[in-house]
This record gives structure tokens, sequence and C-alpha cells, in this order.
């Protein structure tokens, strides 16, 4: 599904891989047993690819269908939140939309530093991979 | 007749005169251990109850092992309870508890003492070194100001041991300073002396913790401060004895018994099991550990092994909040988990050698940056920081913060008394109204079971003195959402997960699956005030004053078994069978909770002391004028409930507040149960003589302060 997403334009771009006000920032928390639902923001998708990374220790802790409408007024990247919402409805669990999510945002990122000629960050590495 | 379990000496130091003084064990054997015992000498040796700042030098400070630490009974022989008036909370510092993990209770009773009681202030600081028989007041000047590891590795070389991983027998009379002896050998060990300390926070804020080896640390209470302010720097202590166990065979047979039955087969784990002592070794380290290289590390005799040790050189033993708490702000400047699992972890390490409490910082930074993003925090402004909030999120900015809170200097000079007497300080009680600033009870930090949903959290952390932090019943929740989550199976439905739990709740909630509705009808119920009562009353002794370990304990119900049904109060591995195993009591379960109903009302009586009355039993306004928004973050919060027509489905709780009225006549109700005066909440003479507590009686009345008798 992310690969069908058109490429952003330089503009929008930028919006991808910017930080956002605090204003606008998203409430996202992250859900640990023996620990609870610990309350959290994030301020950008590169945040939010970081965030949502799978993780055995907790689970990220968002509404959907707001994270949907915050791409779509902060990001201002209607397609990646039209995907979103897709992906959301395809799920078949919470976590399942999570890890498409995931994967959307990491696609939709590649995408904006392509555009701009960005290099890739050091490592895209999973939790427990030796640095 | 031998006293089994324990050492069977107390050590009772007065720091003000330097005097090292004995009690038997055996006059106080009858509160267990732990809580109970501190509790209990606090009672008899803390002079001025009504004091309300840990920082008095009245206050006493009990530090306690139980019969069963230094033995072999799993999840429960490492522990050390911590008792006292506390500090850096609001208004009133409760008469409160603490806990810490590792080898100090084991050392403590190889050494021969079941417990410290810490009285007065010394005029300058030092430091206790226990070797054996031999207890030792030394001059601390040298380590004063020192980080809490620092402080470990010091004393080490003070004594002539060894450091680094390297062992070998150590004879104590080669020590340095050893005591002359005329005959005979102090006795030797492959150990190294187990220390607790206090670092900066300790000395000079409110939020100090105690902490032992790298990651065991004693945070909520504030007894790091209450060492600052009797000068006292550490603890060290080193013993060559054991522990007699009454019948060691029964030890050995339950601990057989546990394994085989209650625990998953390491063989063929089943990583979904339901159940909290059944579940193979785990550590709960919650930020990604950047290698694979890595262990479980456990407290002593423990089966679990929470922590984790690694070849990295950071985050080592490490567990739980402490490695969580940044993790929020490590995301916005890390480009990968690995990154921000670095950063956790070396944030981790600063706060376990600053010796602060990481407890207050989880909701408590992200209210600091709701300030300074809304103009009225930095340099410059109205509560002016010179912190540099534009690298929120990167190492510089966590050591600076944390350096602040734990000297008291920018911001933490106004937050030294805890961040909701900060709050006020700073004209921002609206922030606890409307829930910026998270700190739900007594001016404790929110621990991420909100009251509004988890209703026996909140109601015990109010109704007691500090954030509950017992996991009796919340595994439901977590276990439950968590298969939701996943779309897994739901392992045990609903009617059956309450009924095989309520056959456990013994003597108050016995087969009263009802006291798990936490539906709105129900919320208020007298059904759930005796969970309540069943929790707290339990954790009082089994867990605070027996010392079994919370994370693994009371097990109710465990998918492991045939039957479903968990070790607690099991004829083979519960609770009372290890205790009874190791000092040949005959304790039942029921029996260890009527002790432990005994020491909540010790508790209370004290509070009662210090100006607890009903009127000020209140959560912070939040909790009752804003609503636990549905879906805010996670989808759904799990808790088993009954619908109209009775029957039990796994229910969502968020979308609710804690109505005021629905609360005070749960209180009374509370108050009812416990035999205190409905009206103050305060003891009454009948139910103190119930008790056996009779001997407070005369502390309350002369205070004006016995409840009085009401009718129903």
């Amino acid at each position: 599904m992310s690969s069908q997403l058109p490429l952003p334009t330089a503009e929008l771009a930028g919006r991808i891989l910017a930080k956002c006000s605090y204003a606008d920032r998203l409430p996202a928390g992250r859900f640990t047993a023996r620990v609870g639902i610990m309350r959290g923001t994030v301020r950008g998708l590169p945040e939010l690819h970081l965030y949502l990374a799978p993780d055995e220790r907790s689970l990220p802790a968002v509404n959907f269908d707001r994270l949907a409408d915050w791409i779509e007024r902060v990001v201002a990247d209607a397609e990646l939140a039209n995907a979103t919402r897709a992906a959301a409805r395809a799920a078949d669990s919470y976590v399942s939309t999570c890890i498409a999510t995931h994967a959307l945002v990491e696609r939709r990122l590649e995408q904006a530093r392509a555009v701009l000629g960005l290099p890739a960050p050091g490592a895209h590495d999973a939790p427990g991979a030796r640095s | 007749m031998a006293l089994y379990g324990y050492a069977g000496k107390i050590l009772r130091l007065d720091l003000t005169n330097r005097k090292a003084m004995v009690l038997d064990t055996e006059r106080y054997k009858s509160w267990g251990g732990g809580h109970g015992l501190g509790a209990a000498l606090f009672w008899e040796f803390c002079k001025d109850k009504t004091i309300k700042d840990g920082r008095h030098p009245a206050n006493v400070c009990c530090v306690a092992a139980s019969a069963v630490c230094g033995t072999g009974v799993p999840s429960a022989t490492g522990r050390t309870e911590v008792v006292g008036v506390g500090v850096g909370y609001d208004g009133i510092n409760w008469f409160t508890r603490s806990g810490f993990g590792g080898r100090f209770s084991t050392m403590l009773k190889y050494a021969g003492w079941d417990a410290i009681v810490i009285e007065g202030k010394a005029d300058k600081p030092v430091w206790i070194d226990i070797r054996n028989e031999s207890v030792v007041i030394r001059d601390a000047s040298g380590l004063w100001g020192k980080d809490t590891w620092a402080t470990q590795l010091d004393i080490w070389k003070l004594i002539g041991i060894e450091t680094g991983t390297h062992t070998g027998w150590v004879a104590l009379d080669d020590l340095k300073d050893a005591p002359k002896r005329e005959s005979g050998d102090a006795g030797r060990t492959t150990q190294k002396p187990a220390i607790v300390a206090i670092g900066p926070a300790g000395e000079k804020s409110g939020h100090g913790a105690l902490i032992h080896d790298a990651g065991n640390g004693a945070g909520q209470g504030g007894f790091g401060s209450v060492w600052g302010s009797k000068n006292l720097k550490a603890i060290s202590v080193i013993g060559t004895g054991s522990v007699k166990v009454a019948n060691p065979m029964a030890l050995i047979q339950a601990r057989q018994a546990l394994k085989t039955k209650y625990i998953t087969s390491y063989e063929a784990p089943d990583f979904r099991q339901w159940s909290r002592v059944g579940g193979l070794a785990k550590p709960l380290t919650q930020a990604p550990i950047p290698t694979e290289d890595r262990r479980p590390q456990a407290c002593q005799g423990c089966v679990n092994g929470c922590r984790s040790r690694s070849n990295l050189g950071y985050g080592n033993e490490s567990a739980c909040q402490e490695t969580f708490w940044y993790n929020e702000f490590a995301q916005k400047v890390a480009k990968s988990p690995n990154e921000m699992g670095e950063l956790s972890l070396k944030v981790a390490d600063l706060c376990q050698k600053y010796g602060i409490n990481t407890f207050v910082l989880q909701p408590g930074l992200p209210w600091l940056e709701h300030l300074h993003e809304a103009g009225l925090l930095g340099p410059g402004k109205k509560i002016p920081s010179s912190l540099p909030w534009e690298k929120l999120g990167t190492l510089e900015f966590a050591e600076k913060f944390v350096r602040a809170l734990a000297t008291g200097t920018d911001i933490g000079r106004d937050l030294a008394d805890g961040f909701v007497p900060g709050a006020r300080k700073w004209g921002r009680e609206v922030d606890l109204r409307t829930g910026a600033l998270q700190f739900s009870y007594w001016g404790c930090a929110e621990h991420g079971y909100d009251p509004r949903a988890e209703l026996e959290w909140g109601y015990g952390s109010i109704m007691g003195d500090r954030d509950t932090n017992t996991h009796c019943f919340n595994f439901m929740f977590t276990t439950v959402s968590a298969a939701l989550a996943y779309a897994l199976p739901i392992r045990v439905d609903a009617k059956e997960l309450v009924e095989i739990q309520a056959r456990k709740l013994v003597p108050y909630a016995k087969d009263r699956p009802e006291v798990f509705d936490f539906s709105d009808r129900n919320m208020y119920s007298e059904a759930v005030a005796q969970l309540v009562r069943w929790q707290q009353h339990y954790c009082r002794f089994w867990k605070n004053s027996a010392l079994f370990c919370d994370l693994k304990w009371p097990d109710l119900i465990n998918t492991n078994t045939p039957n479903l049904e968990g070790a607690t109060g099991s004829d083979d591995a519960g609770e009372h069978v290890f205790w009874n195993a190791v000092t040949g009591d005959k304790l039942s379960l029921a029996d260890g909770i009527r002790l432990g109903r005994r020491i909540w009302n010790l508790d209370n009586a004290i509070w009662t002391l210090q100006g607890r009355h009903r009127d000020i039993v209140q959560f912070a306004p939040y909790i009752y004028d804003t609503k636990y928004e549905k879906n805010e973050l996670f989808p759904f919060y799990m808790w088993p409930c009954r619908d109209e027509k009775g029957n039990w489905a796994y229910t969502d709780l968020m979308g609710r507040s804690i109505d005021r009225k629905g609360f005070e006549a749960w209180k009374t109700t509370f108050y009812r149960l416990e035999g205190w005066d409905t009206k103050t909440g305060w003891p009454t003479e009948r139910t103190l003589a119930e008790l056996d507590l009779g001997f407070v009686v005369d502390a309350l009345k002369s205070a004006g302060r016995l409840g009085k008798e009401r009718a129903a």
C-alpha cells in the first residue's frame, strides 16, 4: 500500500521531515505492563516512526483516528492520512494497525528524503540489535 | 528455643549520641518483619509522632528484613523494607514505606541483625560499618557529596575489599580496622559487603532515594532525603552467618511444587500464560537495550531476574520506571531505537548515581515542558530556569535537569519539597485541576493506572500514604488489554476469572466475585471496599512485612495449572507454606491478612496523630473534575464488570471521573468495615483492642484523636 503513495512535493517533503510546534503535538503514550498507560506526545513523523517501532516491552498508546487527523491537519499530508485510515480499517488488531502505520510512515519518510536528496538516518535498527 | 528465620537481634542506632544498641527480636516477632516490625519500632522510639516532614530530627527510620530473607523462599528473600515519616509529598508527609531488592537484607541477617532503627541526627556526616556483631559509626566527610556508586566503591576500599568482579574467600579479621579479638575468628565469606547509600539528591533535596548496588532503589517516600537530614551517608554490612530454617525439607518441597506446578516449563514455555508467579525470568528494562549480550540479574534467592546486565557498560541492573521515564523525550532526538535505548539507560544510570527518586519525573518533566512551552518557565521567565530546554531529550539536558533537582539548584530550589508544593509556590494549582500536573494523591505522582478507571489502585493509594504500587490485581487490566490489542484469544473469560480469584480472598471476600466489578454502578460499593481492604491488608503483611515480591505475588489465577488456581494460599506452594517452613509458625493465608490488618491499623494510628482526618482524604481535583478521556491514548482499559443483567464481561473503563459524593459514601463504607470512626477516619478504642493495639489508645486519647463509635 505504501508504494502506492505518490511522491510528495518538495514542500510537503519538508513538512514530512519537520518537527511541529508544541501546540500541535499529538498525544501518544505507551502501554507497559507493570507501569501502566503513560502519557506522552509526538511532534513529527520522524519521531512517530521511532515511536511506532515494534518493541517487545511495550505498545504505543495512540488513537489512530486522531493520528490520521493530525497527519492531515499538522503535516498536511492527505495521502498519508488516508493511507493510515485505510490501514487501520484493514488491520485485524490494534497491534497490526501499529505495524502497518509504522511501515507507511517509514516509506513516507524515505520518499521525503529521496525528494530532498537527503541521506537515510544512521540505522533503522530493531530493538535488541547490536549497535 | 531457636528463633527460626530470624537473626535474633535488632540494631538501634542513636546518631545524635553516636551509640549503637541491641534489641531482642523475640519481643517484636509477632509483627513478622519488614513493615510491621518497622512500624512497631517507629511507634516505640519516635517520640513525636505529629511530625509532618521526614527531615525532622525526631523522625525514626527503620530498615527491616523479614524471617524469609536470606532463605530459599522464591521471590521473597532479597527485599528490604524501609519505613518512617517521608519527604516529597504535599502538606503532611505521612508515615510511609518504601522497599528495595538486592542482597542487603540477606547480608544484614547473615551479620546477625533483623532490622536497623535509625534515630537522631549526627553532628557531621557518618556511615555505618557493620561486620557481624561489630557496629562502628564512621566519619563520612570524605564520602559526602559523592554519588551512590562512588560511595559504595569507596567504602569497599575503606574496608579493604577488592573491587571488581573477581571474588574469593575474605576473612573478616583481615579487613581494615578489624576489631581486635582475643580468640577465634570473625568468620569468612565470598561476598562483598552490601551497601545502601544516598547520593547528592539525598543530601540536598527532598527527592532522595536509597540506592544499593547498581540499581536497587527505594525511591518513593524520599528516604534518601531522610538519611541526608540525619547526616547518614551509607550503611555497609557484611556477615558470615546463616539463617536457621525450621523445616528445610518443607521449604525445598514447596519450592519444587512452585516450579513444577505453577511456573511454566522452561523447556516448552507458555509465553502467554496468565499468572504472576508463573513466568520465566524476564528483565523489566523498559528501554530498548542495544545489545543481545545480556543476562537476567536477580535479587538474592529470586527465581525471576527482573533486571539485566550486559556488556554495554551502562544501564546495568536498572529496571522498570527509571529506564522508562525519559523515553518520551529521548525519542524526540534519537534517530533509532538503539539510540533511544542508550539515552534512556544512561539517564537511568545518572539517576541511580544522584540517588534521585525517578517516580516523580514521569509526570513531572512533561509538566515542566508544558510550563516552558507556555512561556512561563525558562530564562528570564516568570519561573526562571537556565536549563537548556531547547535540548530536551538529550543526555546533556537530562544531566543538567537531574543535577538541578538533586542539588536544589535552578528549578530544583522550588521543587525541593516536592512537585506539588513547587506548583503551589509557582501559583500553578490550576494544573492540579486540569490534570496538566498528574499527581493524583497526597502529592504523589500518578503511576499509569488512572484511579478513575482502576479503582483498587486509586482507593488503596488514597486510603494509605502514597502511590500504593501493589500489582495484586492490575495484571487483569494489562493481560486482557494486551490480548485484545494483539487480537489473541482471551485465556480465561471474565466470569471464570473473577470466580477463581475470589476463592482466594479470605477472610473478607471469599467467593464474592462482585468485588472485582468496577462498573459505574458498583464503583462505590461495599464489595469494592472489601477488595481494597483485602489488598491493603494482604500487602501490609505478605508483601511489606514478610517481603514477598510485588512482581510475583499474590498468584491468584494461573493458567499453568489444570484448575487455573494460583499458588496463593495453596497447600503446596502458598505464601504461608513458605513462611511456616522457615519459621515453624502455623500461619494460614488469612492469618497473615489479619496480621496485615493489625499493621495497617497501627499505620492509621500514626497517620491520625500526624493530622489525618477524613476531610483531607481527597484525590487531586482533576480526578473528580475531568474525565479519563476515552481513547485519548490506548483504545481501552479492560476490567471485568457485570452488566445490568449480572453478566460478566471485560469492559472498557475509560471515559469517567470519580464522583465526589460517591467517593464520600465509599469512604464511609470503608471506615465502617475497618472499624474506624466514620466521621473522622480515626481508629476507635474497640477496634484497637480487637487488634491487640491497645497500647496506642493513650497516645490517641491524649492527642484528642481517638475515634468515636458511630451508629451504623
